[in-house]
């Protein structure tokens, strides 16, 4: 409710809010004194008036006028600018980024804290549009504006209210614009909601539906396939009434829930072999909740916020051990799981108290240390969604679900069969579904209601043909949340005026204090070692003995910070990027190439700037002193590791640069070996690399990475920095120092392989006390009989592991730094700040810890700091699922051209099939019992992890865990979801 | 602390003419009528309810009224009260006895089941009452103005499920203040929400005067604290010396028919008392009614 204006001084009156707060169960009246401006522009270049009014901002800056004073044409040729209602941005964000559409558009203030309060995800993305200026979005601050403000009407509901404050702004513009400008722009306002738009039209609104709008446009045709299904009426959007999910628990509900115990809340992980089978960790319990069966997953995606209630004991179930793909259950959707008894229907409300008494049951038996207990979970139902995880997703159309008749132009429904298996089909309208068969497609979901089985979305683009390069890797892009984007202007802005001629300026004869405390180490023999053709060089290094018997080594790090100030659009470009992604035949940087790939990149034979580390090491590369610097280097040579690899192993180099090498090799080897005697794991993972034809870039080989010396020379003395740095940061900045942790694996995660392990090769064991024990035990689990086996053991422990992370030091306990991987009480990345976010933050952190300049408010504060490393954990980790992935899909490609037997192991057993590694190619492949032979003869035996079967060939067999077998491998492209799989046949 | 306001002449003046029949009162009231007052309500924009009442001799309470959500279980009771009174301690006698009428007065007599959001929910209401400024003894002062500021106090209206006997909800409640709903919304049909009142009686000779003035009070041979709530006056009925600031030389016991005739006096008037008082809400303009 609103209060009476009262004028306070010129140009600014008052006005006050009143609403109720509730929050954690409280009921809490506030009132907010509201005041009003009339020096808000209507930012049109056309306007000849709102020039006089504008004042500056706090940085003496005039706001900027953006609407184009010739703005585009409709059909009928009307110039116009728009004024977009809420549920437009809501539904249609994918269209309002488009380029074929929707320029100088303005968003009322209101419909902008509209859209904030239903969808953040939406805002930010508004947001972005109207920062980056290339569509002319602005935002006009209806609210604050004395001539569009508006009073809400008694018993108005809010919603009323708004619409109204959108119209007016509509009605202001056009009117301002008339009075104001030669030009004769109009104003339409897109709106979804009939009601509004008859009001809107009886006040002299040109107000349009989105449809309208379109069909008024010359490439308005195209442009409708895109609008989301939502928008249409949902009466007509088929599908409705084919099943009903339970509807979720009020928001009042859960929160009490969570409160008093009984409700948990938890994200969401869709097994991968499963897909109607998840688990939910909880704090509450020490194993997951396991979530089985589609009434009870009630439409939740993989990784939402989801709020779940556990099922009576009588439901408690083992996990399943079947493997269920959505693609097997066929493209009639005639999925129905075998459980659906109806529940809590028949037993009526359970109460608060017997959810207790069975919450501390499931606390019992996740806890339980009984054999026969063991492998009985808890399970439970979701009743809420706290957060949605929907994004993009890319798919591709499933051809059983497009209808055979020729529709001509009518749209019509079809099933999007996503990448992500683990996800459910999603259902879209399109008119052009005939066209997209075979291609990749982005879409988007709109929609879950109760009784629709699937949820419903609309389309958003076509990538290309499947399996093309381009689409693919464009695809596993966006699967992996990955900006690849071109960077914005105003990004590109903030890099230095001169471009690439930027050099480093005289040190000498300055007047720039910050220049002066800069140390000029150009006199040092410093060189680069990286991999061949490394073009974004972040690090050098130099060694010398000392007169007294030490050695004098520095680690150069490229300055990266001296050109990303804080809170500039290029910082938070790079921190929202947070890391730069690596492809097998594209690198997505998290900076502009002009600073990776030259200012910043340590090239030789040229000046940069540099952040060093130099220590002073004795003769067992014990630390016996570490500064920090910033300076000036210049770098002598840029090897490979295999040049800098030979040029040490050749006898005849004994100019000061090779001797400098040998030290350095020579020193890493002690600290490799300090590590190792520390309890570092040397753990495995299947690496792979794809040689790419120099010529066609068509991958024709894959190789397994070979590490030299020299990798590992580089790699100890990065591990020293990082660890001198974050020891130095930690002590400036107890609380936000940035650091990286990496948990002790919880050994209820190496349960079932240790189990394996007695079962299947009797008297090996991993221990777990400590990494030293891991480590060791590791190095004793050894198959005579097999050399590949403890490699094979080290891929399958890596993924027992706990996955390392940033964290802001307030965050934890000092014990809690420690680095189990490898065995450091602290550590943290600092060693390449042109491609990771994190060392650009451990950056400035050292510069403010060496007093070389004052540390930004933003790396001082928690709150920001748990920001800044909650996205770069999910960035760091989605780039690496990205990396993974276009590797997998190179050597599908390469397997394309050649079928081969290989060698491979069982690593995992089902009732109804087995998953194979081939280390060679370093692919899994799931082998189903229908392939394996006669699936009526197969005995699965659970607790020894071996299946039996009688073959294609009529013999009986038996496969288990860790047996080595002989696949054939090729390459099939599964044809319902597009994705070209490994397809092993046991041999 | 005593004052002399008034000379043994005056005193003896105004004496004879109150225990005449009719009483004769130095500003010409009958004996029923309240001195006029100025009132104003919902004012107080952080408030769920407000209500100030200024006399024409300066004297002036505001009270507010504020609601807060709480596990009924673990509250004693669901009003809480709080007086300050300008010039007084809070822990002198004088104000906590002020403290102790109003509390137990409305802990007693108020329809707290409509405070009840749920079966584990309700709202509690803190009453604040500031006396800025007095003359007579405050207590009817500040109930009426109590009286003003619950009739007004609005609480959030509760969107969430009112059923939680065995399945927890936390209440939520509609952000629209204006959804917000007096008290006397919450009752059924034919009830009417008429919170408990005091009035003070000066007892003179054989008369009772309504509402002694300062100048009253320091003649009065007696005074009686009468609670009024569902149209007719209950108990605890009291008597008190209202001259508190002075010695009183006329005070002395009282004649037992007094109180009969007090309650026959409080059932005949007061329901005109609260029916001015509705009155004034209904009246007071629009200009302040936003909160």
């Amino acid at each position: 409710m609103i209060g009476h204006r009262k004028r306070l001084s010129s140009g600014l009156s008052v006005t006050s809010k009143v609403f109720v707060r509730s929050r954690n169960g409280g009921a809490q009246k506030i009132v907010r004194e509201h005041y009003l401006r009339n020096d808000i522009p209507c930012y049109s270049k056309s306007c000849n008036s709102c020039h006089d009014i504008v004042k500056p901002d706090s940085n003496g800056e005039l706001p900027a006028f953006i609407l184009s004073e010739s703005p585009k044409k409709t059909k009928s040729g009307l110039s116009h600018y728009i004024v977009l209602d809420t549920n437009i941005i809501l539904h249609a964000i994918d269209l309002l980024e488009n380029a074929e559409c929707f320029y100088d558009v303005i968003v009322p203030q209101t419909v902008l804290e509209e859209v904030k309060n239903r969808s953040f995800p939406i805002y930010q993305r508004l947001r972005g549009l109207v920062k980056s200026e290339d569509k002319r979005f602005i935002v006009f601050h209806n609210e604050y504006n004395e001539a569009t403000y508006i009073n809400r009407n008694k018993n108005e509901t809010i919603n009323d209210r708004n619409d109204r404050a959108i119209r007016k702004v509509a009605s202001w513009y056009a009117a301002h614009l008339k009075a104001n400008s030669s030009q004769n722009i109009n104003i339409i306002l897109i709106c979804n909601d009939a009601d509004n738009r008859q009001k809107a039209r009886s006040e002299g609104i040109d107000a349009r539906s989105l449809v309208e709008y379109f069909d008024d446009l010359p490439n308005g045709e195209d442009l409708k396939d895109l609008i989301p299904s939502n928008i249409h009426n949902s009466a007509e959007f088929h599908g409705e009434n084919e099943t009903t999910f339970p509807e979720y628990y009020s928001s009042a509900r859960i929160m009490a829930g969570v409160k008093n115990g009984t409700l948990y809340q938890g994200m969401l992980n869709i097994s991968t072999y499963n897909f109607l089978q998840g688990t939910v960790q909880v704090p509450a319990f020490k194993k997951p909740l396991l979530i089985i069966g589609s009434k009870n997953l009630n439409r939740a995606f993989n990784s939402d916020s989801v709020i779940v209630e556990l099922l009576p004991k009588d439901k408690w179930r083992e996990p399943s051990t079947s493997i269920v793909e959505e693609s097997n259950i066929g493209a009639n959707d005639n999925a129905e799981e075998d459980e659906e008894e109806d529940d809590t229907g028949a037993k009526g409300v359970v109460s608060d108290k017997e959810r207790i008494l069975l919450a501390q049951e499931a606390l019992k038996a996740t806890s339980a240390k009984e054999a026969d207990q063991k492998r009985l979970q808890p399970t439970a139902k979701i009743v809420g969604i706290m957060r949605r995880s929907w994004r993009y997703y890319v798919g591709q159309i499933a051809p059983s679900s497009v209808s055979e008749e020729n529709t001509g132009n009518a749209s019509k429904s079809c099933f999007v069969i996503l990448m992500d298996k683990v996800l459910p089909k999603i259902r879209i309208r399109t008119r052009k579904a005939k066209e997209y068969l075979g291609q990749r497609i982005v879409v988007v979901v709109d929609s879950w209601p109760s009784n629709s089985r699937y949820p419903n979305g609309h389309f958003v683009r076509a990538l290309g043909e499947v399996e093309s390069a381009e689409a693919e890797t464009e695809a596993l892009l966006l699967e992996h949340d990955v900006e690849y984007r071109p960077f914005a202007k105003n990004v590109l802005d903030c890099l230095p005026e001169e471009g690439d001629k930027w050099t480093v300026p005289d040190v000498e004869n300055t007047e720039d204090p910050q220049l002066k405390k800069r140390v000029d180490l150009r006199h040092k023999l410093v060189c680069s070692i990286d991999p061949p053709n490394c073009v974004d060089i972040d690090d050098a290094l130099h060694a010398k003995p000392l007169p007294n018997g030490n050695y004098e080594v520095g680690v150069h790090i490229a300055d990266v910070t001296h050109f990303v100030k804080p809170n500039t659009a290029l910082d938070q470009e790079g921190a929202s990027r947070g890391t730069s992604v690596y492809l097998v035949d594209k690198r997505i940087d998290m900076l502009p190439m002009l600073l990776g790939t030259n200012l910043c990149s340590l090239k030789p034979y040229v000046d940069r700037f540099s952040f060093s580390v130099i220590w002073e090491l004795d003769e067992n590369a014990n630390i016996v002193k570490v500064d920090y610097m910033k300076s000036i280097i210049r770098s002598r040579e840029a090897f490979s590791y295999e040049r800098a690899q030979l040029r040490i192993d050749d006898k005849s180099q004994t100019d000061e640069l090779t001797e400098s090498m040998r030290i350095l090799l020579k020193l890493s080897k002690k600290l490799k070996q300090q590590r190792l005697d520390a309890g570092a794991l040397n753990l495995a993972s299947p690496e792979v690399k794809v040689h790419m034809d120099s010529e066609t870039s068509d991958p024709n080989e894959v190789e397994i990475k070979q590490l030299l010396e020299t990798n590992s020379l580089v790699e100890e003395f990065m591990l020293l920095a990082n660890i001198s740095v974050a020891r130095k940061i930690y002590d400036s900045y107890p609380q936000t120092a940035m650091l990286r942790r990496h948990a002790p694996p919880p050994a209820t995660n190496f349960e079932q392989l240790n189990d394996m392990l007695s079962v299947r090769k009797p008297g090996l064991s991993i221990s777990l006390e400590s990494s030293r024990a891991l480590a060791d035990s590791l190095d004793r689990c050894v198959d005579p009989n097999d050399k590949y086996f403890n490699t094979l053991l080290r891929i399958m422990s890596t993924r027992c592991m706990m996955a390392a992370e940033y964290f802001s030091s307030g965050s934890y306990g000092y014990p809690e730094f420690r680095h189990y991987g490898l065995a450091v009480d602290i550590y943290t990345h600092f060693t390449s700040p042109i491609r990771r976010y994190c060392d650009i933050v451990a950056h400035r952190q050292l510069a403010g810890a060496i007093g070389y300049e004052n540390l930004d408010l933003s790396h001082r504060d928690k709150n920001k700091m748990e920001t800044i490393v909650k996205n770069i954990n999910r960035r760091h980790r989605n780039a690496q699922f990205a990396g993974r992935a276009s590797i997998e899909y190179y050597v599908g490609q390469v397997m394309r051209n050649n079928e081969a037997e290989h060698e491979g192991y069982v690593i995992k057993c089902f009732n109804n099939g087995i998953v194979v590694l081939v280390p060679k190619f370093g692919i899994e492949g799931l082998i189903k019992l229908e392939m394996l032979g006669d699936a009526n003869t197969a005995v699965f035996n659970e607790d020894k992890y071996e299946l039996s079967f009688t073959d294609l060939k009529g013999r009986q067999r038996t496969v288990a865990v860790f047996d080595k077998v002989t696949v054939d491998v090729k390459s099939i492209k599964d044809e319902v979801s597009g994705k070209r799989k490994a397809q092993l046949l046991l041999h | 602390m005593s004052k002399m306001i008034l000379s043994p002449a005056e005193r003896s003046y105004l004496y004879d003419s109150l225990t005449q029949a009719p009483p004769i009162r130095p500003d010409s009231r009958t004996d029923h009528q309240f001195r006029p007052l100025e009132a104003k309500t919902s004012f107080l924009p952080g408030s769920n309810g407000s209500a100030r009442i200024r006399l024409m001799d300066g004297s002036e309470c505001i009270v507010s009224v504020k609601s807060k959500v709480v596990l009924s279980a673990l509250e004693s009771s669901l009003i809480e009260c709080d007086i300050d009174v300008s010039g007084f301690r809070d822990d002198s006698n004088f104000v906590s006895n002020l403290k102790f009428y109003l509390t137990n007065l409305l802990q007693h007599n108020f329809p707290t089941q409509y405070l009840k959001l749920t079966s584990r929910y309700a709202f509690k209401l803190f009453i604040d009452c500031i006396v800025i400024s007095h003359s007579s003894y405050p207590l009817s002062l500040i109930s009426l103005t109590t009286y003003l500021a619950l009739k007004t106090t609005r609480l959030p209206l509760l969107v969430s499920d009112v059923n939680d006997e065995e399945v927890a909800e936390q209440p939520t409640f509609s952000d629209d203040w204006d959804n917000a709903k007096y008290i006397g919304d919450f009752m059924k049909d034919g009830e009417v929400f008429q919170p408990p009142i005091f009035i003070t009686l000066g007892v003179i000779g054989p008369n009772l005067i309504f509402d002694p003035s300062t100048e009253e009070e320091q003649v009065l041979e007696n005074g009686l604290i009468v609670s009024f709530y569902g149209n007719k006056v209950i108990t605890p009925i009291s008597n008190i010396n209202l001259a508190t600031n002075s010695n009183n030389s006329n005070f002395k016991g009282l004649n037992r028919s007094l109180i009969t005739k007090a309650m026959a006096l409080g059932n005949k008037y007061c329901p005109a008392v609260v029916k001015a008082l509705d009155t004034l809400i209904e009246q007071d303009d629009e200009e302040g009614t936003i909160f």
